[in-house]
């Protein structure tokens, strides 16, 4: 098995790893750097729990090798808050009601996150589809919705 | 004075939740951990010829194999008929064959390649309507020689592991001069749970002691279990709980802790961790529902229901587990929110060759709830008269009895108010928004009780801080429901003490919390709730008496408030909690007072176990009761079922949370939604679940939610902590047959299984054309 040295930016920190090849970026984040807030709930690419912005978008670390990081920007959940302070859109899903067992809610704040980045007054439709590949079993998703929708409005 | 309890409080586990600190199983630090991985069975129905695992044995980082023969007995709560790992013969798609312990994950699955297994295939049934068949092949021949309970009524020399059987009066007459009777068969499928978070444990065991850490709703029910199968005192075994992420029933009672318990019984000394995947979390569990029944009603003239007769046939699985259980509450509530004066209703739970059946979310009341309330709009349609009008005049209101023989009362609430609420909310029908659409409005009535231990037992241990805050212990389990939070909220008010001055411990230890019978049936705030108010109520006791030293005043004439305790009318003249926690001194240093630790225990008062006979007993403690609404458009062209709204308003007593009590009903009425229109197990002729992933089970997604309106209706329990009634579960009760109502109303077909897939909607609507033609 080939390693590959790499350096990436997580969470504004630089980090140098030895990733063999067929290591994921989110085995790289949970196991290597234990940044265990980005949730394994598929694997596959299907669950969106193990979602982190990479170079400004919004991807499945499931489904990105490390080895392809080298040089990458790369925030997860752990990268939200600033100085203490929380993402608006942490401080809103909490008031909303948009967190029950939590499991998803990473995945979740960083799609809003990579959607508030780009769209700073989404629409309920556009909300609805930056959401659409994060699955939550227990909420039915309208109090996430509501927060984001809440976010936007906070920061503008 | 309640200043906490009824108002929104931001979740406690909240901040955890949202900056990525909150430990699930898998984020737990445990060191060294060797690596379970699963062989299972390729067969639905085999005995077993041959299993050699010796090459597996010598794989270079193998630490151990495992196999049914390392079992050193039986499980199963109600029926003891299963070997956590299969022995002789399997039973479904996916039973444990095999436990291969390596240091590596990769050595772990490359050993699983090197085990050989010879089967002898047997037939497989894969419907509980072919348990029962004539001649249908035996799944357990010896059943009658298994360990139970004594409430469980096998019947020897078939397939039916419960029979649960109710009567009331004389059906057969009534149904011969009954103005109309309705009859019809129905289906639920076997759905899956999906909790986001799949289910792991990691396992050690140390000597004779046993420690295991699980995503597990049931710690105590583990460690009896694992107690019993190894022979050893509980105190020997502890059990972990770190935070869930979703149950709905799922983790509760035990799936594959005592499969771990033997793998790590191989390994003295090592952490055993087992995480699975998503694919093994649709057969490595347990399964929901799998009902199917039929269902005769006797209706008079002016719409009085007079009698019901129902069989209910609920697929077990492969091993009988918790679906008894199923089968027993799908009985009790099987005439639904009504009062039915004569009734004949047979629930049998039959072993199928299918993961096994466990709890998911209202088990039971879902299943009966579906045919009932379909049932109730086709005798509506029959007797031309309105659906909601037929129910008010049926509804099990106080003072009624219910077919346990129970007589309702005030505070079992208000469910005529609910139908009510729902009827209003959902509003006059408006015109479908396109042309080549049709829409429709339904409802559907619930009402549910809890299928509980007799003995259900709860507890609480509130311990002082040097600073006056407090510390909360109990068993229950946080799995998103907010329970951490609403039991804070009852700990706040009891001791009358800010929000922030409550400390919940966030994880459940069998070595230091209180016993809890299990994080299910919606009993947490009532059952626990109960709990940690005479826990609170302990602890004020003590904080009064020594406060009544160090002040000279008259202990019942000392009040509490935020933290203080004080002579009444004089707030000025206090002392804190802060002073008294561990011990007030006096000027001379003397201790006025131990440390003031506050404890609470709960059991239900008065449950029965049913009469062998009649089926009739006091063996619910408490209900909730509902009414749940759908507005639909149907696309005529795609057969597509759009729904624009859903409504629920149940009377759960006291509201203690409004924000978490709301997202608990919007949650699982979206589950539902998903039940109704797209989720179902598909089973391939080899009994293999075919759609394993969750691109091909499809729960639903942001896109698919429609609006929602959740009304709550305030009867105060009695027997509730601040009037409080269960409500996590209710939600998920009525809107599949809600739906499939509204449905019936947009297009005048009704459909008898979920999910109502466009494909059926398109059949109908052809059937409905080709009929008009001829």
């Amino acid at each position: 098995m080939a390693f590959h040295r790499i350096t990436l930016t997580v969470n504004g920190e630089i980090e140098l790893v030895d990733v063999p090849s067929n290591m994921t970026l989110l085995q790289l984040l949970r196991d290597k750097l234990v940044l265990t807030g980005t949730k394994n709930g598929c694997a596959a690419g299907e669950c969106g729990a193990c979602t982190v912005i990479l170079d400004g978008e919004p991807v499945n670390s499931c489904m990105v090798l490390a080895a392809e990081c080298d040089g990458a920007q790369v925030i997860t959940v752990e990268g939200l808050a600033h100085d203490g302070t929380l993402d608006p859109v942490q401080e809103t899903i909490i008031e909303q009601g948009g967190v029950q067992c939590g499991f998803c809610t990473p995945g979740i704040l960083i799609s809003a996150r990579a959607l508030l980045d780009r769209n700073v007054d989404p629409s309920d439709y556009e909300i609805r589809d930056a959401l659409v590949g994060n699955l939550c079993r227990c909420t039915g998703y309208l109090r996430i919705i509501d927060a984001v929708r809440e976010a936007a409005s906070r920061a503008s | 004075m309640v200043e906490v309890v009824g108002r929104t409080k931001v979740r406690v586990d909240g901040l955890d939740k949202v900056t990525g600190q909150a430990r699930f199983l898998a984020d737990l630090s445990l060191g060294r951990v060797a690596h379970a991985r699963v062989l299972r069975s390729t067969q639905a129905h085999a005995r077993i010829r041959r299993l050699d695992a010796s090459q597996a044995r010598s794989l270079p980082g193998v630490r151990a194999v495992v196999t049914g023969s390392d079992c050193p007995g039986r499980i199963g709560h109600a029926i003891g008929d299963q070997y956590p790992i299969a022995r002789d013969k399997v039973r479904y798609w996916g039973e444990p064959l095999s436990v291969v312990i390596a240091s590596t994950p990769e050595a772990a699955e490359a050993a699983l390649r090197l085990i050989d297994v010879e089967y002898e295939p047997l037939p497989a049934i894969l419907h509980p309507r072919d348990a029962v068949r004539e001649g249908a092949p035996l799944i357990h021949e010896k059943l009658s020689d298994y360990p139970r309970d004594p409430r469980i009524h096998v019947v020897p020399d078939s397939n039916i592991c419960h029979h649960y059987q109710l009567r009331r009066g004389d059906v057969d007459s009534v149904f011969a001069e009954a103005f109309l009777v309705v009859e019809n068969e129905y289906w639920v499928p076997w759905i899956a749970h999906v909790q986001l978070e799949p289910h792991g444990a990691a396992a050690l065991w140390d000597g004779d002691t046993f420690t295991i850490w699980s995503s597990s709703q049931s710690p105590f029910f583990i460690r009896e279990t694992i107690s019993i199968l190894f022979d050893i005192s509980p105190s020997r075994v502890r059990v972990v709980i770190p935070y869930v992420g979703g149950g709905f029933g799922g983790k509760s009672d035990v799936t594959i802790e005592p499969l771990l318990a033997v793998a790590a019984r191989a390994v003295p000394g090592a952490r055993v961790q087992l995480l699975l995947t998503r694919e093994e979390m649709f057969y490595g569990t347990v399964v929901g529902r799998g009902a199917w029944g039929r269902i005769k009603t006797a209706v008079d003239e002016a719409g009085h229901l007079l009698a019901e007769e129902a069989e209910l046939y609920v697929g077990s699985g492969g091993y009988a587990d918790y679906s008894v259980w199923i089968c027993q509450g799908g009985g009790h509530n099987a005439t639904g929110p009504y009062h039915v004066p004569s009734l004949r209703l047979d629930s049998f739970g039959v072993y199928t060759n299918t993961p096994p059946t466990g709890a998911y979310r209202g088990y039971g009341h879902p299943e009966v709830h579906w045919m009932v309330e379909r049932q109730m709009d086709q005798i509506a349609r029959r007797l031309k008269m309105d659906p909601v009008a037929l129910r008010l005049k049926n509804l099990l209101l106080p003072g009624k009895v219910n077919a346990l023989g129970q007589v309702m009362q005030d505070y079992n609430g208000r469910a005529d108010l609910c139908l009510e609420a729902v009827q209003t909310a959902l509003g006059t029908k408006r015109p479908p928004s396109a042309p080549r659409r049709a829409r429709g409005h339904g409802i559907a009535c619930f009402m549910k009780s809890p299928v509980m231990r007799t003995n259900a037992q709860s507890g609480a241990v509130i311990r002082f801080n040097e600073d006056g805050s407090a510390t909360l212990y109990t068993g229950a389990v946080e799995i998103g429901q907010g329970s951490n939070t609403v039991l804070s909220q009852i700990a706040a008010e009891a001791l009358s003490l800010p929000m922030d001055m409550i400390h919940y411990a966030p994880r459940v230890d069998t070595d230091f919390s209180p016993h809890e019978w299990q994080t299910v049936a919606s009993h947490t705030t009532w059952a626990v709730g109960n709990a940690v108010r005479l826990a609170s109520a302990d602890a004020v006791r003590q904080l009064k008496a020594a406060a009544a030293d160090v002040l000279g005043a008259p202990e019942e004439n000392l009040e509490v408030s935020q933290g203080r305790v004080y002579p009444g009318g004089q707030p000025k003249r206090f002392v804190s909690y802060a002073e008294l926690a561990t011990g007030y001194r006096r000027p001379d240093g003397s201790a006025v007072n131990p440390p003031i630790v506050g404890r609470g225990t709960f059991v239900p008062q008065g449950l029965t176990f049913p009469d062998p006979d009649t089926g009739q007993g006091n063996l619910a403690a408490s209900w909730t009761f509902g009414c749940q609404g759908a507005d639909v458009e149907l696309d005529l062209d795609t057969g597509q079922i759009h729904v624009l709204r859903l409504v629920s308003a149940q009377d759960a007593g006291r509201i203690l949370n409004p924000d978490a009590a709301r997202g608990q009903v919007e949650g699982a009425m979206i589950q539902a939604m998903g039940a109704t229109l797209t989720e179902k197990l598909h089973f391939g002729p080899d009994g293999r679940i075919q759609n394993w992933s969750l691109t091909d089970y499809r729960i639903p997604a942001s896109a698919d939610v429609p609006h929602m309106e959740v009304i709550f209706i305030e009867t105060e329990d009695a027997t509730g902590p601040y009037g409080a009634r269960g409500l996590g579960e209710h939600g998920i009760v009525a809107v599949p047959a809600a739906i499939a109502n509204a449905v019936a109303d947009a297009l005048g077909a009704d459909f008898f299984e979920i999910p109502i897939t466009p494909h059926m909607v398109m059949e109908s609507l052809e059937a409905n054309t080709s009929a008009k033609m001829i």
